[in-house]
């Protein structure tokens, strides 16, 4: 155990740990500001609208080439769609009195029937290559690859730097849209942009640690955060920091103790750091009200 | 043998029942800003299973569906637990306990009895609506004896006496929920219990659901909970008739997603699903060319559309 | 009326069994995986229509039964799945057919205590994976199809023979192939354990990286001990599933090679699905064939292939 804390378990242990960590320190500011947006399940109806994409690009592709698998295309309907869901959702809700949660279920049911529908008829096609189309694309955090890891830095990157240059606006539609809009600021756009954030961390997420893990991440340290803060910019970084240190106590934990599948660990840490925070966190106390400028999430 | 009562009339009969049993709290759910909660059922679900088989040492539906039903009732209240506690958003809380139970249930299938044995949830839980055959009745006058009813498919027979069930209770205690859902502050100071309502409401679906996934498979459960309940959500803003509006449209829904499937020989459960899906879209669509008005520039994010009266309580 | 249904069956069998094969009625056949119809349909000829509900490349887990796929079991004579849970979407069916006793399991018919159990109820499914065993459950598969089409058994009993053969030679084959690999390399590592019933009778020791259900997932720990077998033992290579994601195994391989062992894929098995249809590796054969063929390759054994298709080029 002190052995993969201090990163000498090997080298795939060394490799999940620091890309795991990197991407629980990525989705723990963007789970921040899905969470203020009431979109905290947006990334769910984003994985499971890949279902249909998927199963579609194995369609063009087998009647394009004669061979439908092939991991650059099916990833490409993958995140295809997974875009297409979540402007779906954006869709319901500007055009609608629907709710954030209901506009996100509606979408996420949909998209996966249309997926099932998809394997169900692919299965009458006489192909190879159908087997396990569903799970094709989703990755495992012990699995992780180095190339995995590289690219999780640099969608880490990218996110940590987009949200610090435009954080005043996003501050502004995650507490107050209407005023931003009000104001002028193009809320629709930022909107856009916020989604943008959360698309590159599902499709990096999905690929890299699988669906549960990265659901989680974009969840568990951003609540957690919020009952030590009200302040957006803490909340960030706590949830940042929460995100990384679950992600690392995890995956250490899972290298030093046999039969700890490591995703599943990472979220039982992330859930351990709520549990811990939730007795003795400033904000959690149930006397205190919420202000005006900050709504109950 | 006439196929139409082999196959189809169990397959539509499943259907309508879960349609019924789905969206009567499905159509609660969605005022109340809980649609997330069949996707949250679907995977809490796991652990039940996983210590189901580790207790039992078999793979029967008796011990899963039980097993699932503890799960889902334990998750259920956890949620309830964390909402409060962390003054979090329904589906911010689902999402947090939900992909806990999941990762406790994955942690539980790597022990030793578990790893070996395939206790996919899609095998040992979900059930597809086809597969309900029902040989007994051979003409359509048999279906008149009564006792031919008692060899109907397992998932009707369980599905129907739950849809009734959530009928019996969504009528006793109606003004109950009313309050509960539109002014917990009042039903509070009416003596009401709010809270205690919320759970039975939960409670409620999470029976409905776990009979229905054993019976129709997770994402039709998902569906039927949704779609419905948010197309009633476009058309109405009383109480009584959202719930009408819901079971009525949750059952046309299931009547034209089957008979999509069986026309182009595709999943029903996935069908009738999609059809969901795309009936919400259809909805919000028609809604808007009838309104013939801008939609309000503001918050394009989550406010609801400030030409009609908000409904949902609490929470805007 | 079932009372009518029998007699009329029993008239008509009087009658039919009188003429000569070709005119009558061929039985119909449906089978659940291609496992069982693919061989089953070789033998019967047209004694008997055969069919598979999924096709040779369709994958158990994911299959979803279809309103099409429900006709297509009413109207069947005879009914063949494999059991043991394999057929879980199809229980409710299967089991109302089953009412009418015309459903028959093939790992039913063998013996308990060759099964390699699972739980109390049940054992693992993957029979096929063992040629001599699945040759049993075959021949019992072949004895219910017979005995719909009476007429047709000398035939029937003369193929079976000749393809009960083929499957002995095959076995020899695989069993001549997996032991020209060096014993300390005789080792096959994939991402879950599909591989049981094959491992267990050509003796290959298996290492599954994670427990065999689809939300099972693997922990670091493990990952580090398989490649330090990998390494320990040399291992040149590792085998990806058609219906597993590849990324685990890919992640031994570099793990390997951090620590200076160089390990390949050494190809792609089949464990639930077979190749594509029409081709020999969407054969029963052609499946078994294929793997047995891949393995010893990789690991460094002698293998020309049962089948010319498979020879080395």
């Amino acid at each position: 155990m002190l052995d993969a804390l201090l990163l000498s378990a090997g080298y795939n242990a060394a490799v999940a740990m620091i890309g795991a960590t990197l991407l629980g320190v990525a989705a723990g500011p963007v789970g921040v500001f899905m969470l203020l947006r009431r979109r905290a399940l947006l990334a769910d109806a984003a994985s499971h609208a890949t279902l249909p994409g998927i199963v579609l690009a194995f369609l063009v592709n087998l009647w394009l080439t004669g061979e439908g698998r092939s991991l650059p295309v099916l990833l490409a309907g993958a995140g295809a769609a997974a875009a297409l869901g979540v402007l779906a959702v954006q869709a319901l809700q500007a055009n609608s009195r629907l709710s954030g949660p209901t506009a996100i279920a509606v979408v996420l049911s949909g998209a996966f029937g249309l997926g099932v529908v998809g394997l169900s008829y692919v299965q009458t096609l006489p192909v190879a290559g159908q087997a396990g189309l569903d799970q094709f694309l989703v990755g495992q955090t012990a699995g992780m690859r180095l190339a995995d890891a590289y690219l999780i830095a640099g969608v880490a990157a990218v996110l940590v730097v987009v949200i610090a240059l435009l954080f005043k606006e996003l501050r502004l539609i995650a507490f107050d849209p209407e005023f931003a809009a009000a104001a002028g600021w193009p809320v629709q756009r930022l909107d856009l942009l916020a989604n943008g954030l959360l698309l590159a961390t599902v499709v990096v997420g999905l690929t890299s640690v699988g669906l549960v893990l990265i659901v989680a991440m974009l969840i568990i340290p951003a609540v957690t955060a919020r009952l030590w803060t009200q302040k957006l910019g803490r909340m960030a970084l706590l949830a940042a920091a929460f995100g990384g240190v679950s992600a690392y106590l995890g995956a250490a934990a899972s290298a030093g103790i046999h039969h700890l599948p490591t995703g599943a660990t990472i979220v039982l840490a992330a859930a351990a750091l709520f549990a811990v925070s939730l007795p003795i966190a400033p904000l959690s106390r149930p006397r205190r009200a919420p202000t005006a400028l900050e709504p109950p999430v | 043998m006439n196929p139409f009562l082999a196959i189809d009339l169990p397959a539509l009969l499943i259907a309508i029942a879960a349609s019924v049993a789905c969206a009567l709290p499905g159509s609660l759910l969605v005022l109340r800003g809980q649609a997330l909660l069949g996707d949250a059922l679907s995977h809490m679900v796991l652990p039940g299973i996983v210590v189901a088989f580790l207790a039992t040492g078999r793979i029967a539906s008796g011990p899963m569906l039980l097993g699932a039903l503890a799960a889902g009732l334990v998750g259920a209240g956890l949620i309830a637990l964390v909402r409060r506690a962390a003054k979090l958003e329904a589906s911010a809380a689902m999402g947090l306990v939900f992909t806990v139970l999941f990762a406790l249930g994955v942690v539980l299938l790597e022990t030793e009895a578990a790893r070996k044995v395939d206790l996919d949830l899609n095998h040992a839980l979900y059930g597809h609506l086809e597969a309900a055959l029902w040989l007994e009745p051979r003409a359509w006058s048999d279906l008149a004896a009564p006792s031919i009813w008692l060899t109907a498919p397992r998932p009707l027979l369980m599905l129907v006496p739950v849809a009734l069930a959530l009928a019996v209770l969504l009528v006793l205690a109606y003004k109950e929920l009313r309050l509960a859902s539109f002014d917990p502050d009042y039903a509070t100071l009416q003596g009401f219990r709010p809270r205690l309502i919320d759970f039975a409401l939960t409670a409620a679906t999470t029976l409905a659901a776990v009979a229905a996934f054993e019976a129709v498979g997770s994402i039709l459960v998902i569906a039927l909970l949704t779609c419905p309940a948010a197309i009633a959500r476009l058309c109405t803003d009383r109480l009584g008739a959202h719930i009408g509006f819901s079971v009525l449209f949750a059952t046309i829904i299931a009547v034209i997603g089957y008979n999509s499937a069986a026309q182009l020989e595709t999943s029903g459960s996935g069908t009738i699903a999609a059809v969901g899906g795309l009936a919400v879209a259809l909805a919000v669509i028609v809604r808007r060319l009838r309104l013939r008005v801008k939609p309000p520039v503001a918050s394009p994010g989550n406010g609801p559309n400030t030409a009609v009266r908000p409904l949902r309580p609490g929470s805007a | 009326m079932r009372l009518g249904r029998a007699i009329g069956l029993a008239i008509s069998l009087a009658l039919f069994s009188a003429l000569p094969v070709r005119a009558q009625a061929a039985p119909t056949v449906v089978t659940t995986i291609a496992q069982i119809g693919q061989p089953l349909g070789e033998i019967a000829g047209a004694c008997a229509h055969v069919e598979s509900l999924l096709g040779e490349g369709v994958d158990p887990h994911l299959y979803q039964p279809t309103r099409a796929d429900m006709k297509r079991l009413l109207a069947a004579d005879l009914v063949l799945a494999n059991g043991q849970n394999l057929e879980a979407g199809l229980r409710r069916a299967l089991d109302a057919l089953a009412a009418q006793k015309k459903v028959a399991y093939l790992t039913e018919a063998l013996d308990r205590t060759r099964l390699l159990p699972w739980s109390d109820h049940h054992a693992d499914p993957h029979v096929w994976m063992d040629p001599q065993m699945w040759r049993d459950a075959l021949t019992f598969g072949v004895a219910k199809v017979a005995a719909l089409a009476p007429g047709c058994a000398a035939p029937m009993t003369a193929r079976m023979h000749g393809y009960m053969n083929r499957l002995d030679a095959l076995d020899r084959y695989i069993a001549a192939a997996i032991a020209s690999i060096p014993a300390e390399r005789r080792v096959l590592v994939t991402a879950h354990d599909a591989f049981a019933y094959f491992g267990r009778r050509y003796q290959l020791e298996l290492q599954g990286v994670q427990g065999i259900s689809t939300e099972s997932e693997a922990g670091l720990a493990r990952i580090q001990q398989m490649v330090a077998i990998l390494v320990a033992r040399q291992l040149p290579a590792v085998f990806v599933e058609t219906s597993v994601s590849d990324r685990l195994v890919k992640a031994l391989i570099e793990g390997a090679a951090a620590a200076g062992q160089t390990v390949r894929i050494g190809g792609t098995l089949f464990s639930d699905a077979m190749g594509a249809p029409g081709s020999y590796r969407g054969t029963y054969v052609g499946m078994l064939d294929h793997n047995a063929t891949t393995i010893a390759r990789a690991l460094g054994g002698r293998a020309d292939g049962f089948s010319p298709e498979l020879a080395r080029n």
